[in-house]
């Protein structure tokens, strides 16, 4: 009995133990395994976030159209297909893994990387031209009121009233006429008729609806729907004076929150793949760029609903 | 389980699986296994299939920007048709980049229950959430925007361009 017992603990190889017949409860390795355990929680982290913000939307009184709050369709159309291109390159890079292209493999993933940093560009393009427009998802720098109420008038008042932009008025209505551009001759002009309108004690409300759309008018459809294009906020970018879009808080605070979740998983997705890089991508590292492809794709994935959602509704 | 004795007897149709006295790891960076795996997920012809539709399908979803949309009145049509569009560009990038459709149906397992929690989620905050502006205090009325505000904005910016038209006649 003993003998026996021993000569298959310590069997011919010199192993410890037999050699067990090893079966995982699931047909899947287990890198992929966690990987779609964690992709399961991401789910419910972006649906929940999809979610509420289709719940806000829909549920509030006013929200603004695309291009009221500076939205570009082409360019979110552009960034969709930068992402599906990515997701594409991904799966040729594991294709050419598996295959032991090691040098096509990291071409591959090497373009993978630049489609995202491309994204990325586009996508920090796209903040600072809401950031331009005031447009911030938190208050000390935003600049957007719900409605043009008194609340609003004395914002532009205490705005017009800072002796930094007092000293610099002062300096463009000293300046000739010959200097000044056309777009910049009725600004001018513009911006005295809002100074009046802002501190006459008589104001009526549809008064600083106008002194509104001077600073800042909703665009209509397609870029420039009235007359004189963009407000005073355009014309002179030192001005900086308070605007007016309905529902344009709630609008900022759900557009931020959710392309930015997003764009943290596409920084932290491009630092996978700058690791990946470091390696051979020889049939053995298949799985690793498997689990990095899985990861990515659910990143596009969730931009595929954002597109629409934040774009187009 | 009846599922786990036909994965191990069938290698190809279930992709990466395991056999008898091997790790899930090491079939899955052997070489010829892999080759075979790549084979059944039906090559770069058709990633690059789907590809071309999902190229097609964001261009469709596009295209109820353009003016060559014929529901623009009634914006739900459109709604409709991007979530629809989406879903399907959702199911592509699932089944074929994340190679679900060849998944054993442990898949079913994780993706299920997450899905279950994640509409559950949106639909209790309707009530707090999504019904907020039915009742609201006097306070919130006077300060949150309502569609009167964005009429108000509007008149004011037609005024303002008959103004200016009026200018240029002067």
């Amino acid at each position: 009995m003993n003998s026996t017992a021993a000569s298959i603990g310590h069997d011919s190889h010199g192993h410890h133990g037999p050699i067990l017949q090893y079966q995982p409860g699931l047909p899947l390795s287990r890198g992929k395994l966690i990987m779609w355990l964690f992709l399961s929680t991401e789910i419910m982290f972006f649906a929940a976030l999809l979610g509420s913000y289709v719940v806000l939307r829909f549920g509030a009184a006013v929200w603004p159209k695309p291009h009221h709050v500076h939205l570009s369709e082409p360019i979110g159309a552009f960034n969709t297909f930068v992402l599906i291109c990515s997701s594409v390159t991904v799966v040729l890079a594991l294709e050419a893994a598996r295959a032991n292209k090691r040098s096509l493999a990291k071409a591959w993933m090497l373009v993978t990387l630049v489609l995202g940093s491309l994204f990325l560009g586009v996508k920090a393009y796209e903040y600072s031209s809401k950031f331009d427009h005031g447009i911030y998802p938190w208050a000390p720098r935003g600049r957007i009121y719900e409605r043009p109420d008194l609340y609003y008038g004395s914002a532009v008042r205490a705005r017009l009233s800072d002796p930094a932009i007092l000293a610099k008025m002062k300096e463009l209505d000293a300046r000739p006429e010959g200097e000044l551009s056309d777009a910049e001759l009725t600004g001018r002009r513009r911006l005295k008729q809002v100074r009046d309108m802002v501190n006459n004690p008589n104001q009526q409300a549809f008064d600083l609806a106008v002194v509104a759309d001077q600073i800042m008018p909703l665009p209509g459809e397609g870029s420039d729907g009235h007359g004189h294009g963009g407000g005073l906020n355009d014309t002179f970018g030192w001005l900086q004076l308070p605007a007016v879009i309905p529902g344009g808080n709630m609008w900022a605070s759900t557009y931020f929150l959710l392309t930015g979740f997003h764009a943290i998983h596409v920084i932290v997705g491009l630092i996978v793949f700058g690791i990946i890089l470091l390696y051979e991508l020889g049939p053995k590292r298949a799985g690793m760029i498997e689990n990095a492809g899985l990861y990515w794709h659910f990143v596009d994935l969730v931009w595929i609903f954002l597109f629409p959602l934040l774009y187009l509704f | 389980m009846n599922n786990s004795e036909t994965d191990s007897s069938s290698n190809v149709t279930h992709g990466p699986v395991t056999s008898h006295g091997k790790l899930a790891e090491e079939i899955q960076a052997g070489g010829d296994d892999g080759e075979q795996s790549h084979e059944a997920h039906g090559g770069i012809m058709q990633y690059m299939a789907v590809f071309v539709a999902l190229c097609f399908l964001t261009t469709m979803s596009f295209l109820t920007y353009s003016s060559y949309w014929p529901w623009r009145d009634e914006p739900q049509v459109g709604w409709a048709f991007m979530m629809a569009v989406s879903c399907t560009k959702a199911l592509l990038v699932v089944l074929f980049f994340m190679h679900v459709l060849w998944e054993a149906n442990w898949k079913y397992v994780l993706t299920i229950p997450a899905a279950m929690m994640a509409i559950f989620l949106a639909i209790m905050l309707i009530p707090d959430i999504g019904l907020r502006n039915r009742m609201v205090s006097q306070e919130r009325a006077l300060h949150m925007a309502r569609g009167s505000d964005v009429l108000l904005l509007e008149k004011a910016a037609s005024a303002d361009s008959s103004d200016e038209v009026g200018k240029h006649e002067h």
